[in-house]
């Protein structure tokens, strides 16, 4: 066995075999003018562009543009007067343009020199007459090892049969990195190829930068078990800034929404609201009643960490037995925590059953609507008073449960560095705070343009909530609808949110599943 | 033939998107060739490839260069685009 190592990579694992992609032309001698060799490859690229998906659609129109631009016409027409054949005056255009792109001072626009060697590499390709596909004859778990690959390859390919890409040369911001990153397929680069043979069984770790040729059967069988472990982790196309994946977790209004999301591959329950245990009685649920549905939850669980949401109501949410008073603005009015710490005789009930469950499952208590650090405190003092009170009956109890909170109010996340001091763990919100911090009811469609959780303010409070967390070491989730977006995903993975939790159990599958 | 000066301000430099509206603004003035150039080198504006190639970042000084029968209109649309990345 030999060990390759490389600092520049994108996260995955895989085990597979050595494939090297065909690059020779089948016939030689240029038999297309420069004017058929062009329309042909204009009318091939924009098919591609045509039918290809979302990310491909637009590398394959940027490329079309590409080849019209007057620079490379240009370029290819100088060296045809310096007298060179056709091939080699599009193959020197090419090296002379990426080498342009070579010298700019920014890194995007250095990974746009493999763009335009693809779009001359096509147009030699169409005047030298067809080339049979580089990857026919693919093994069913190829690592395609190569020089280099263009997003022209990846339109090539059967994916079904890709485990890694293996590059002499590459950067991670090439479209071919975007695709592989998007389908989950990891990428070394920067290696020394010439060590590898056609068939030889590697093994990649692209997180580690590690490729493995010729594994021995007890590093195979290691890496087989970690691959397994993290199977859910290598998968995740979310990772942070320091490249740690985002942690997927589900989140469940009622004890059926527990299995489907765990079974699609969620790491936990993000956030268990309870507000369906009071609103499906007729009179305030005991602590007996409310114990039997969490130790339930917990058992689905199996292990995995479920972090219960203390009664949330008020706002739009309201209960015929406990005549909550009416308010002219219910949404900045007595709701949830702050509900709760003024009645007791509700409160109590619910962190004594949480406790209660604590005591043999991987329980956590959130809070909702925390708008100040004594809130927390008043509320943490109170578990501690309803532990002490179940001792003293002799009741099995945790004797601590990992207290964390939402973040949705604006003064919450101004407070964040304090409340970071006092709370296990953050979870954010989107929707009420995007409301609270735009200011703009969701509900009323005249302001509903300003109620977009994308918007910079939005983005800025959850980057602060995360920072304070971190400088204090706990972790931030996002349980908002936010996170169901794509688009929202990737920026609250930027931002160094730790996990998501979705409501979505096929979301959960998508994300957790390659 | 026309010149103007202009320093772009733009924070991220000249960037695929702003050059594509570029070239699709210079291709509008069919008929009219316009160049940029900026620290000793020279794009036709009607490239995207050139333009990119240019590298230009937030502060340099840049020649816009207009010539042909809507040189003026043509150097104006492109002033004014610049000024406003």
């Amino acid at each position: 066995m030999q060990q390759i190592h490389t600092s520049v990579s994108i996260e995955g694992m895989a085990r597979g075999t050595a494939f090297f992609p065909d690059r020779s032309p089948e016939c030689r001698g240029g038999t297309l003018s420069w004017d058929e060799a062009f329309a042909a490859e204009k009318e091939r690229l924009g098919r591609l562009a045509e039918n290809a998906a979302d990310e491909m659609k637009a590398i394959f129109t940027a490329h079309l543009e590409m080849l019209e631009d007057p620079m490379l016409q240009e370029t290819v027409q100088a060296h045809l007067q310096e007298g060179l054949g056709l091939p080699q005056a599009i193959d020197a255009a090419a090296d002379q343009l990426a080498a342009l792109f070579h010298e700019i001072d920014d890194e995007y626009l250095r990974a746009r020199a493999d763009d335009i060697r693809d779009v001359c590499r096509g147009l030699r390709r169409q005047v030298e007459g067809a080339t049979p596909n580089p990857f026919a004859g693919m093994p069913k778990d190829a690592v395609i090892v190569s020089e280099e690959l263009f997003p022209s390859d990846t339109a090539e390919m059967d994916f079904s049969r890709v485990r890694a890409f293996v590059l002499r040369r590459g950067s991670r911001t090439s479209h071919v990195c975007i695709i592989a990153r998007s389908k989950g397929i990891p990428v070394l680069l920067g290696i020394d190829i010439d060590a590898i043979c056609a068939g030889d069984p590697l093994l990649i770790d692209g997180a580690a930068g590690e490729l493995t040729v010729w594994p021995t059967p007890e590093e195979e069988a290691a890496f087989l078990s970690r691959m397994e472990q993290s199977a859910s982790e290598t998968a995740l196309q979310l990772t942070g800034p320091d490249g740690n994946p985002v942690r997927i977790e589900g989140n469940a209004g009622s004890l059926e929404d527990i299995p489907p999301v765990l079974q699609a591959g969620a790491e936990g329950i993000g956030l268990l609201r309870t507000e369906f245990i009071f609103m499906e009685s007729d009179h305030l649920p005991s602590d007996e009643e409310q114990l039997a549905i969490y130790r339930e939850a917990a058992r689905l669980c199996n292990g995995k960490t479920l972090t219960i949401r203390t009664l949330d109501i008020g706002g739009d949410k309201s209960l015929p037995y406990l005549a909550l008073p009416v308010e002219d603005n219910p949404f900045l009015g007595l709701r949830a925590l702050r509900y709760c710490l003024r009645h007791e005789e509700v409160f109590k009930p619910q962190l004594r059953a949480i406790l209660r469950a604590g005591a043999d499952g991987a329980v956590r208590i959130m809070f909702p609507m925390v708008t100040s650090p004594e809130e927390l405190r008043e509320a943490k003092a109170l578990l501690i008073r309803c532990r002490d009170e179940l001792r003293a009956e002799g009741l099995p109890c945790a004797d601590t449960v990992p207290a964390g909170i939402m973040i949705e109010t604006p003064a919450a996340v101004l407070m964040a560095p304090e409340l970071a001091q006092e709370a296990a763990f953050f979870s954010i919100g989107t929707n009420d705070l995007t409301q609270y911090i735009m200011a703009a009811d969701r509900g009323n469609p005249a302001v509903a343009y300003l109620n977009d959780p994308m918007a910079e303010a939005v983005l800025r409070a959850i980057g602060m909530t995360v920072q304070a967390a971190h400088a204090a070491g706990i972790p931030v989730c996002i349980c908002g609808e936010m996170a169901s977006h794509p688009a929202a995903r990737l920026r609250l993975a930027a931002l160094g949110v730790d996990s998501i939790s979705l409501s979505s159990p096929k979301t959960i599958g998508q994300l957790t599943h390659s | 033939m026309l010149t103007k000066e202009i320093i772009l301000h733009a924070a991220d430099g000249l960037h695929a998107r702003p050059a594509g509206e570029l070239v699709k603004l210079v291709k509008s003035f069919d008929g009219t060739s316009v160049t940029l150039s900026a620290a000793g080198k020279k794009a036709n504006a009607a490239s995207m490839l050139g333009i990119l190639a240019l590298g230009l970042k937030s502060g340099t000084p840049i020649e816009i260069t207009a010539q042909g029968p809507r040189e003026e209109e043509a150097a104006e649309a492109v002033y004014n685009l610049i000024s406003q990345l």
